[in-house]
């Protein structure tokens, strides 16, 4: 089957150049997570996702202010012990905001996320399963897709829609699923054609507890893998269609938008420029740390350079 | 060969025809009657209801959807992809006009990426666990994670305010282009060092590498000789994503740079609710995907047969 | 006449400037016989030039530069002469104007009716635009002598007619393809999206042409990118920053100027809504919202003390000495809970007020020019609001287009604008808004009216300013119209007057200050030594 193998995806991942060929992806289980304990940078991103999450979480207890409490007498005011970071042109106050912020941030990049994940592996699956005709269709669309960098087709889908963070989730989870998908078939093929999997094809095992039993864990850690590398693009592309005013609106606490707003004052309160700037690289580190992590504990080709 | 060309550009065919299938079903997604929009947009006031249905009519809105589709592709095909709602100017006209002035960004950018990303990637390899592995290592992680909005104000800071070498914004000089292809080529750079180090640990390793080295060849010469060109062809591989990753990048970067390309002119499409404009620019840059694949497709059949043989 | 042009026509206006404000002199001012040389660079927003047939050429910077209009719109709103020298009106209907002799285009064609004649034909083929220009309007009288006759009884045609947009044009000439006019400057170079090059007309016809020999408008998408081409020293002066951000230019290290108020933001309440939308029916709370907000925290906060407290909804100048029979209802937050504990609202769950089981739960729609254009006005109101009880719902949207789309459904109880006025005729913008719909016409032309027209009494008031001939007694009607909408009806509160603000650095000496952005005549631009 012709399969182009120069993806035309467009990618802000530092792997995803590598993680985009899905030949490289073999089925594979966690068997163990030794590597990423053993591998000191992944363990840093991961506590940096693990504390913005929390962050995220408990930004009620942990923010000291509402994040949309008004307070007309402390416009644009500097970093002080009142206000850890300063406060912006409404004088809110900045960390509460960026507290707030996570959850919007991480949350819409998360909610992408599971969306591409569930849209990718369900198709993925279908085309890999059961073949045919449905498999030929599924991978001509993917093709179809494949053939745009990824933003413009998300782009076009907001511009379309109107601009909104909703309309930008979907903008993302319509074009990205197909790296997914891609993958997921791949993967899906080679399990299927393993000796114990057919027998058990053989021995009358339903469609649905082959995929349960047999595909679904050979497939899912790849998935994961794929997906945290893929969680800091999907965040800079979101926070960057925000930063444009075509995502998130404000008042949203959203870091993209809060940077947008903050550059009108860059001058008197670099804060407000700055800080959302450095949450945004933090937490895309993060993912990009542990992603490469995890793809090293999972790929011992990669490990072993 | 043209055995291979033939054979890659009928596989074009179908993937062309869906791309202007997506390109046709997105305008459906824009609320509002289409002929109504343009016509407000072309008179400058509300039309009245009899306007709007006769421009229903001359349209076309009233034929069944496949009816649409297929004049709409002929008309694309013929190169007419509708006026813009903004300008007045037809689509293909403003999209053919402002590619061009994006490509230099991105090219530029591909090249900084690659100047910036080659020599770091080879040196992390060579001296692997040193200091270099791990500083160039965190400089590509940080430069892949900084959003670019925020890395173009960052530069213009640096660059105009503090030591005025460069113009802040603007397109008419090559002064001007530098710090968008810088934007984008230092979020491209860190994928590329990557994969070049790891290409480059990968060839090292080889056994033919190992016998020149204790056939005492010169390092210089087997690392420039043999060791890296052996990792172009992967590397050139993911050159053509990075590529079309600035093109995406581009967006952002010729907003705040003032550069008239096409990414500027979508996002004013967007914002201006052209959406005979937006329908035109997915078209035109799938199209214009298809094309620069193709080309580093024939590129690679040219350079390696094996890739020939295994594409049939 | 047909109203549903007004709208458009607003937002063109509106797109084109921004803002706007009374000329306020910076230094010296210029004279003709200076010398005028030396270049200057001028950063402004978005290139927004149109070039197809309805290329708008009163379009920044392309208006009074290069083209000039039959009357000269002063920045306290008068009219004076320009390429008309003078004009009466004719009854029933017809305007006849003297034009101005021995002035020619930049290319040499002559300035005659036929060229009045062409202009006029053009608007015509365009849709007529407010004034009711038809194909048969303009006819010429002799070389120096034209008439015009609106396709209605039009007595604000002088006042109008003045806006860049109805500049005149050699016969013959598509402005989409080449700029050439009669202003005190003449085109160099236009390279769409990135810069604009003017120089001084030499054989300009008036007595103060152009203060420096070159100007070269330079397009910068991004208010911070400008503000840092200030800053840089790649621009001497920049235009349109951004409101709430004038502090920076100081930072930057250049000079702020800013004149007087030129344009408005408002904010008007749907009181013929249906059900969800129906509580601006009710009086005291159309009262409460309209003393429940403090314009002075508003311009504090949201404009960084960059604004004046809205008073009459539209620039106080253009009412002339009327401006003072209006004034906005006050601030008192006390009274406003008052008044609605007496209709009834009483304290619910959660400090929202509640009557008859229903919430006192309002939306906001903020769209009018942009949803940008507010910055966070709508996040203050919300807070204002709150204060008395009244929970506010903030729905953005993106631009005027689906702001007009809403409106036209209905849906939503306040709607806060920004727009500026850009010619002489104080009664334009409170007809469109507040007039009664007229029988049977489109819904979407009609929709302001639909939403915020209180009846009769404004509609002859407003009727009487448009039709009467002393332009004292149109601003006296016209300020009457607003005190019924603004205090009676209290269907608009106005919030704020907004000026323009520019920043130049130390190479420029003086430069006059319009308040309508449009009208900017940068003939008195100069450089310091």
């Amino acid at each position: 089957m012709a399969q182009s193998t120069t993806s035309a995806h467009a990618v802000a991942s530092p792997f995803r150049g590598a993680a985009t060929l899905a030949d490289e992806w073999k089925p594979r289980r966690f068997t163990s997570l030794r590597g990423v304990v053993q591998d000191r940078s992944a363990l840093v991103g991961l506590g940096i996702l693990l504390l913005v999450t929390i962050a995220a979480v408990f930004a009620g207890v942990i923010a000291p202010y509402d994040p949309s409490e008004l307070d007309p007498t402390a416009n644009l005011s500097s970093p002080s012990s009142a206000h850890w970071l300063g406060t912006d042109n409404l004088g809110r106050d900045l960390f509460s905001r960026l507290v707030f912020g996570a959850r919007w941030t991480l949350g819409a990049a998360g909610l992408a996320a599971a969306g591409i994940v569930l849209l990718g592996v369900t198709i993925g699956i279908i085309a890999g399963y059961f073949g045919g005709i449905v498999d030929d269709l599924l991978m001509r669309l993917v093709d179809v897709l494949l053939a745009f960098p990824s933003i413009v087709l998300a782009l076009a889908i907001v511009g379309m829609l109107g601009p909104s963070l909703p309309n930008v989730l979907i903008g993302m989870v319509a074009v990205w699923w197909v790296d997914y998908a891609r993958v997921v078939r791949g993967l899906t093929l080679k399990v299927v054609q393993n000796d114990y999997v057919l027998s058990a094809h053989c021995c009358g095992c339903g469609s649905g507890r082959m995929i349960w039993r047999h595909i679904l864990p050979n497939v899912i850690p790849s998935v994961i893998v794929l997906a945290t590398l893929e969680l800091g693009s999907l965040m800079l592309a979101i926070s960057g269609l925000s930063f444009l005013g075509l995502g998130a609106q404000p008042p949203t606490p959203e870091w993209g938008t809060m940077l947008s707003d903050g550059r009108l004052f860059f001058l008197n309160a670099p804060q407000l420029m700055m800080y959302p700037g450095i949450a945004i690289t933090l937490v895309v580190l993060g993912c990009n740390l542990l992603g490469d992590g995890l793809r090293d504990a999972l790929d011992p080709r990669q490990r072993k350079t | 060969m043209v055995q291979f060309v033939l054979r890659r550009l009928l596989y074009l065919v179908p993937v062309w025809i869906g791309i202007s299938l997506v390109a046709f079903l997105l305008a459906n997604l824009a609320p509002g009657d289409p002929a109504r929009l343009a016509l407000q947009r072309a008179l400058g006031r509300q039309p009245t209801g009899a306007e709007t249905a006769a421009a229903r009519e001359q349209m076309g809105l009233n034929d069944s959807p496949p009816v649409q589709y297929l004049n709409w592709l002929g008309n694309a095909l013929t190169g007419d992809l509708g006026l813009s709602y903004r300008t007045g100017k037809p689509v293909l006209e403003s999209l053919v006009e402002r590619f061009p002035t994006t490509l230099q960004i991105a090219g530029g950018g591909l090249l900084l990426a690659i100047a910036i990303a080659i020599p770091l990637g080879v040196l992390a390899a060579v001296y692997r666990r040193g200091p270099i592995d791990h500083l160039s290592r965190v400089v590509a992680l940080l430069g892949a994670s900084m959003p670019s909005y925020w890395v173009a104000y960052l530069l213009i800071l640096l660059f105009s305010v503090r030591l005025g070498m460069l113009p802040v914004a603007g397109s008419q000089t090559w002064q001007h282009a530098v710090m968008p292809a810088l934007t984008l080529g230092i979020g491209g750079s860190a994928s590329l060092m990557r994969l070049t180090r790891s290409e480059m640990l990968e060839t090292l390793g080889q056994d033919y590498i190992r016998t020149a080295r204790a056939k005492g060849l010169h390092s210089r010469t087997l690392l420039v000789r043999h060791a890296l060109r052996n990792t172009m062809i992967p590397i050139s591989t993911v050159l053509g994503m990075r590529f079309a990753g600035m093109l995406g990048g581009a967006v952002i970067v010729e907003t705040i740079f003032s550069w008239p390309g096409i990414g500027k002119l979508v996002v004013d499409a967007i914002f201006d609710r052209d959406y005979p404009m937006i329908q035109g620019f997915v078209i035109f840059m799938g199209t214009a995907f298809l094309l620069i694949n193709l080309i580093v497709d024939i590129g690679y059949g040219l350079i390696d047969p094996r890739i020939r043989l295994a594409r049939r | 006449m047909s109203i549903s042009h007004r709208g458009i026509d607003r937002r063109q206006l509106m797109l084109a400037t921004g803002a706007a404000g009374i000329a306020v002199a910076i230094g010296k001012s210029t004279s003709a016989q200076e010398a005028s040389s030396g270049s200057v660079r001028v950063g402004v927003s978005e290139d927004g030039y149109r070039t197809d047939e309805r290329a708008n050429i009163g379009f920044f910077p392309l208006n009074t530069n290069i083209f000039e209009s039959l009357v000269y719109l002063t920045p306290d709103y008068q009219i004076e002469p320009l390429l008309a020298e003078s004009w009466e009106f004719v009854e029933p209907s017809t305007w006849r104007l003297k034009l101005r002799e021995g002035v020619s285009f930049h290319d040499g064609t002559p300035f005659n009716a036929e060229a009045v004649k062409y202009t006029m034909d053009r608007i015509a083929s365009n849709g007529g635009g407010v004034m009711g220009i038809g194909e048969e309007s303009a006819v010429i009288v002799d070389d120096s002598t034209i008439e015009i006759t609106p396709t209605y009884v039009n007595m604000r045609m002088m006042e109008q007619i003045g806006h860049p947009n109805n500049s005149i044009l050699p016969p013959g000439l598509n402005p989409a393809e080449s700029r050439n006019g009669t202003g005190p400057f003449r085109e160099v170079e236009y390279v769409a999206a990135d810069h604009y090059t003017v120089e001084a007309n030499p054989e300009y016809w008036g007595e103060s042409g152009a203060g420096v020999g070159e100007i070269t408008f330079q397009f910068y998408a991004d208010p911070t990118a400008r503000l840092l081409a200030l800053q840089a020293g790649d621009v001497d002066l920049i235009v349109d920053v951004p409101r709430q951000s004038a502090s920076e230019v100081e930072a930057a290290g250049a000079t702020l100027v800013s004149g007087p108020v030129g344009a408005y933001e408002a904010m008007y309440m749907n009181i013929h809504g249906v059900e969800p939308y129906d509580l601006g029916q009710d009086i005291a709370v159309r009262e409460a919202v309209s003393i429940a907000i403090d314009r002075q925290q508003v311009i504090d906060s949201a404009w960084q003390g960059n604004a004046e407290p809205g008073t009459t909804m539209i620039p106080p100048a253009i009412l002339g000495d009327s401006a003072s029979l209006v004034s906005a209802p006050e601030f008192d937050p006390e009274r406003a809970r008052e008044v609605l504990e007496a209709a009834g609202w009483v304290e619910g769950e959660g400090g929202v007020r509640e009557k008859d089981g229903r919430a006192l739960n309002l939306t906001i729609i903020n769209g009018y020019g942009t949803a940008a254009d507010h910055g966070s006005v709508p996040e203050l109101i919300q807070a204002q609001l709150g204060d008395i009880g009244i929970d506010l719902e903030i729905i953005q949207t993106p631009d005027t287009a689906t702001y007009e789309q809403r409106l036209g459904l209905g849906e939503g109880d306040l709607w806060l604008e920004a727009g500026s006025q850009n010619d002489g005729n104080p009664a334009f913008l409170p007809e469109l808004l507040f007039r009664s719909p007229e029988e049977g016409g489109e819904p979407e032309a009609t929709a302001y009216g639909r939403a915020f027209a209180t009846g009769e009494e404004f509609d002859t008031t407003i009727t009487r300013s448009r039709e009467a001939t002393d332009i004292a007694e149109v601003q006296e009607a016209a300020a009457e119209a607003m005190n019924i909408v603004i205090n009676e009806e209290r269907v608009v509160t106005p919030l704020c007057g907004f000026y323009r603000i520019i920043g130049h650095t130390d190479a420029v000496a003086s430069f006059d200050l319009h308040a309508s952005g449009v009208n900017q005549r940068w003939t008195s631009l100069t450089l310091a030594e």
